[in-house]
């Protein structure tokens, strides 16, 4: 399968040519926070690290309650927790072609007291570099127009960081209080990651000798669970999420030195700042028809500001402030018939996004205008057409005369992107069209094991028709410099960029057992 | 329940197969373009200049803007190199002794020749060139300059291909030195123009002594070569300050394009931006003007007109540096020059053939027409009548062309204008006036030329 928006090259490698990238999907907490891609770079699923009910079949979650991954979603879905319950769900990511990887071990205990609930995790991670190791960056060829006797060496320059693992942790709590007379639960939740490595960012600097990467992620959510007689409900979440990433990357330049009469090469290092606030709004609602199905609706607004955004190797507009709105607009139904379980998540996600750059000085243009300084030089406007389906299907086992002792799950997700970019350039009183699409499969599987004590769940998925910049033979291509960035952001590569495609497997082991 | 799973897989991949397809593109941005032509033809940013001695500086420029260096006592080094022609002349052949102005007013004396060939500027010379001279003839290769005096403080960085440089004009007569029976300014005999023109080392010798009577070099010389006395002294030593002080004063590093090779991407326009797509691609300047001057580490037969009375070994034509020994092969060839300040060192060419950098991209555009059709109109009044038109010399020039010019380029008027526009983001802001380097007097007393 080929991606689209991508041209074929040899092999399984292709190229990708852009005026702007923008990844906004890595973050800690994605649900309700809607990311933003321009480009199909795989993400690890880095942040994917909490249990879930319903990860086997396709994620489904719009009918179906997820009593696990619920309360991380909306606080007040921690009510219905039905008996305090300890989680552990070991989480291992893998991108082929050992292009990056990451392991999470989160810990989770639920409790109630009364009408009061709430709940705490932490979570440690640890994330493999993206890249292999560049010993040295190697001499650029010089064509020069005849043999030279006295081609001098490049001395040898800074070397550069090993690739290194890099840990990240994160802390989640949860409190809220069931008011029962109006069947209403409020909460909130509060979360918060100390990041040093978000996945593939490395990808994004090819010619770097290291980086270093440090910064944390804070969200906090207020949530509404309305129930109805005959199993009706409404969920209400309103969060912000604060991004702040800090990227110190290392490169080693050459330059001609007069006084040994040789290139030689210095370090230099670049701090980029990385910076995104979102405000959210989620509403979801939910209800039986006939027959054990359910029909459920949400919809999510996100205004994203990006107070800062990276100056990517491969970017040269847009480095300064943008700003966006993403919303999702679906429609769930689910059906429980006896042991099997079916479940239908159809959402339409309509994004518009601006980014610009702006005139580091007064800068005179075509028209022979000055645009003053701080003033728009170029501006994107994106405006993405997204479409999400997510289905699954699960059937409880019987072993030994025992019901619901095992259960199995299926499902497939489908991601189609599709935008539209308008750029503008202020200066030549230009501006251009672009268009990009393609769709990022991703099959589920899921293995379920009841005992009476606990409850074990293995779930599986991998992720296709994406992936990584600039990676040939596992070695980075730094004869293009024009890669991607991954994680976190907004980029503007703006060059051909060289993918090859990539799968992304995650496995995932959750335990839950009642602490009494 | 399985027929409805059915169809809506199917209903997934008719909308993923729907999306499977080719797309349109954008053209990747110019700056992404330009870096990557910098880092292929490598073009890196020039470190800081060593820092030189500030005596050594100092009688350096003093030498500089002295004519007592000369024989007849009426050219300095500064001359053919002046600070208001940016280290330059102005002129496309070079007018040494004898001759009267400065700059492009500068006219030939009585009976005097033009030099051969054009006075090239200083300009960022002390960046470790790998050739000085149109021809080459001083490499850090294969020849090497020469070695520095003992004792003397050689200054620092990639002075001392400079420094055997400063040793060349003061023998050459035409330049410097003077012809048999010249009388200097005073009218007094020539005396460094009677030695044979074998005995250089007698002659620069007799030049060191010229600057030894005078008080002020003594004191001058014994401040930048400390602890070397007068008599251990030799013309080696002037021509080490000589290289110091060009190498302080003429290094011109902070143009646009070096800004922007330091990673300030505003630093070049729109325009400068396409002119160095077209330079590094197109245009095909870089397969010779590569490296991190631009140049200066080759030698190319670019179709020049022949002009001038030529080199003394086959006049009237001038074959480059295939006048050199055993460089036969590069007939007509002469050194790529660097380009930085480019805008600056009109006329261009090792004759100055062409006044303007509109005039040299119109020529590179397509050598072969542009070198039959020359309009030597374009050259001074003096010189047109010096221009070999004549078939047989055309034809002579274009048989040994340099392959990667044989094909015309083919650019449009705006992409020369384009191109013109990337080889004036070459120019250091700093460059434009160095009228702050002319002394107000020199030891000897003679007039500075100005």
């Amino acid at each position: 399968m080929t991606v689209p928006g991508l041209v074929a090259l040899r092999g399984n490698v292709r190229a990708l040519a852009l005026s702007a990238l923008f990844l906004t999907s890595a973050q800690p907490l994605p649900a309700q926070l809607i990311s933003i891609k321009t480009v199909p770079i795989a993400q690890g699923d880095q942040f994917d690290i909490f249990p879930s009910q319903h990860q086997g079949m396709g994620a489904v979650s719009i009918a179906l309650a997820d009593t696990l991954l619920d309360p991380f979603r909306n606080p007040a879905r921690g009510a219905l927790l039905d008996a305090p319950r300890f989680f552990g769900s070991p989480t291992f990511y893998g991108v082929s072609n050992q292009t990056g990887g990451g392991r999470t071990l989160p810990l989770a205990a639920f409790s109630q007291h009364g009408a009061w609930y709430g709940g705490l995790s932490l979570a440690l991670q640890e994330v493999e570099p993206s890249r292999v190791a560049t010993s040295s960056v190697a001499p650029p060829p010089v064509p020069f127009a005849e043999p030279r006797p006295g081609v001098l060496p490049l001395n040898p320059g800074p070397a550069s960081q090993p690739p290194q693992t890099h840990g990240n942790a994160y802390v989640f709590a949860l409190l809220g209080k069931t008011l029962a007379g109006p069947r209403l639960s409020l909460a909130a939740s509060f979360s918060w990651a100390r990041l040093n490595a978000v996945d593939g960012v490395d990808l994004l600097y090819p010619g770097s000798l290291g980086i270093d990467q440090f910064g944390h992620a804070v969200d906090v959510r207020l949530g509404l669970l309305k129930q109805w007689p005959g199993d009706r409900s409404l969920d209400a979440v309103v969060l912000h999420n604060r991004f702040g990433m800090s990227q110190d990357v290392t490169y080693a330049d050459l330059f001609w030195d007069p006084g040994t009469q040789r290139v030689l090469q210095r370090a230099r290092l670049d701090r980029e700042l990385d910076r995104t606030d979102t405000w959210g709004l989620h509403l979801q609602y939910e209800r039986p028809l006939v027959s054990g199905w359910r029909i459920g609706w949400i919809a999510t607004g996100n205004l994203m500001s990006h107070p800062k955004i990276p100056n990517y190797e491969i970017m040269s507009i847009p480095r300064d402030p943008g700003h966006s709105h993403a919303y999702q607009v679906g429609i769930g139904v689910a059906r429980t018939n006896g042991p099997a379980t079916f479940g239908l998540d159809a959402v339409y996600e309509p994004i518009w996004s601006e980014t610009y750059a702006a005139a580091a000085a007064p800068t005179e243009t075509a028209a022979g205008d000055t645009i003053p300084l701080g003033g728009k030089t170029i501006e994107n406007r994106f405006r993405f057409s997204n479409a999400l389906f997510r289905m699954g299907v699960g059937r409880e086992l019987t072993f030994g005369g025992r019901p619901h002792a095992a259960a199995w799950q299926l499902g497939l997700a489908a991601h189609a992107i599709h935008y539209r970019l308008l750029q503008q350039d202020h200066i030549q009183n230009g501006s251009r069209g672009q268009e990009n699409w393609w769709v990022e499969w991703t099959p589920t599987w899921g293995l379920t094991l009841r005992f009476p004590e606990l409850e074990l769940r293995y779930s599986g998925r991998v992720t296709t028709g994406t992936g990584r910049p600039g990676v040939q033979n596992g070695i980075i291509a730094l004869a293009d410099p024009a890669a991607v960035r991954a994680g976190g952001l907004l980029v503007a590569p703006n060059g051909p960029l060289t993918l090859q495609g990539v799968s992304v497997v995650t496995h995932q082991v959750s335990l839950s057992l009642p602490l009494r | 329940m399985p027929r409805i799973v059915k169809t809506i897989c199917f209903g997934l991949l008719a909308i993923g197969a729907a999306c499977d397809r080719s797309d349109t593109f954008a053209e990747p941005s110019l700056d992404t373009e330009l870096r990557q032509d910098v880092a292929r033809w490598g073009v890196v940013p020039i470190g800081p200049v060593p820092a030189q001695d500030p005596a050594l500086v100092e009688l350096g420029r003093a030498l500089m803007f002295d004519p007592v260096l000369s024989g007849n006592r009426d050219v300095a080094c500064a001359t053919c190199h002046h600070p208001a022609t940016h280290a330059g002349d102005g002129l496309s052949l070079a007018i040494g002794t004898g001759g009267s102005g400065l700059g492009p007013g500068r006219t030939l004396g009585p009976g005097r020749q033009f030099v051969p060939r054009n006075a090239p500027s200083l300009l960022n010379d002390g960046l470790g060139l790998f050739y000085l001279f149109w021809d080459g003839r001083l490499s850090n290769f294969l020849v090497g300059p020469p070695p520095p005096p003992a004792g003397a403080g050689v200054p620092p960085g990639g002075s001392g291909l400079l420094a055997a440089q400063a040793m060349l004009p003061v023998v050459n007569r035409r330049e410097m030195r003077g012809e048999p029976g010249d009388r200097d300014v005073f009218g007094a005999p020539n005396e460094l123009a009677q030695f044979a023109d074998s005995d250089s080392t007698a002659i620069r010798q007799a030049v060191l002594q010229r600057l030894l009577a005078i008080p002020e070099y003594v004191a001058k010389f014994a401040a930048a070569f400390p602890g070397t006395s007068a008599s251990q002294l030799r013309f080696e030593h002037a021509a080490t300050a000589l290289a110091a002080f060009q190498a302080q004063a003429f290094t011109k590093t902070n143009s646009p394009f070096d800004r922007y090779l330091s990673h300030d991407e505003a630093a070049l326009t729109t325009q400068q931006k396409r002119g160095g797509r077209l330079f590094f691609g197109k245009a095909q300047c870089s397969t010779c003007h590569n490296g991190p001057l631009l140049g200066a580490n080759g030698f190319a037969n670019a179709g020049v007109p022949q002009l001038g009375p030529g080199s003394p070994d086959t006049p009237p034509l001038d074959r480059g540096r295939a006048d050199l020994p055993e460089q036969q092969f590069y007939e007509f060839a002469f050194r790529v020059a660097p380009l930085r300040n480019v805008e600056l060192t009109a006329p261009y060419m090792h004759d100055g053939a062409f006044p303007t950098l509109e005039a040299v991209v119109r020529h590179y555009n397509d050598v072969p027409l542009a070198l039959q059709t020359y309009d030597p109109s374009q050259l001074g009044p003096a010189l047109r009548a010096t221009y070999h038109g004549d078939p047989a010399t055309i034809d002579s020039v274009i048989r040994t062309l340099d392959f990667r010019l044989r094909t015309p380029l083919h650019l449009t008027d705006a992409e020369m204008g384009d191109l013109v526009a990337f080889l004036k983001s070459l120019t250091d802001p700093s460059a434009r006036d160095l009228s702050a380097l002319v002394p107000a007097a020199v030891p000897s007393g003679l007039p500075v030329p100005r």
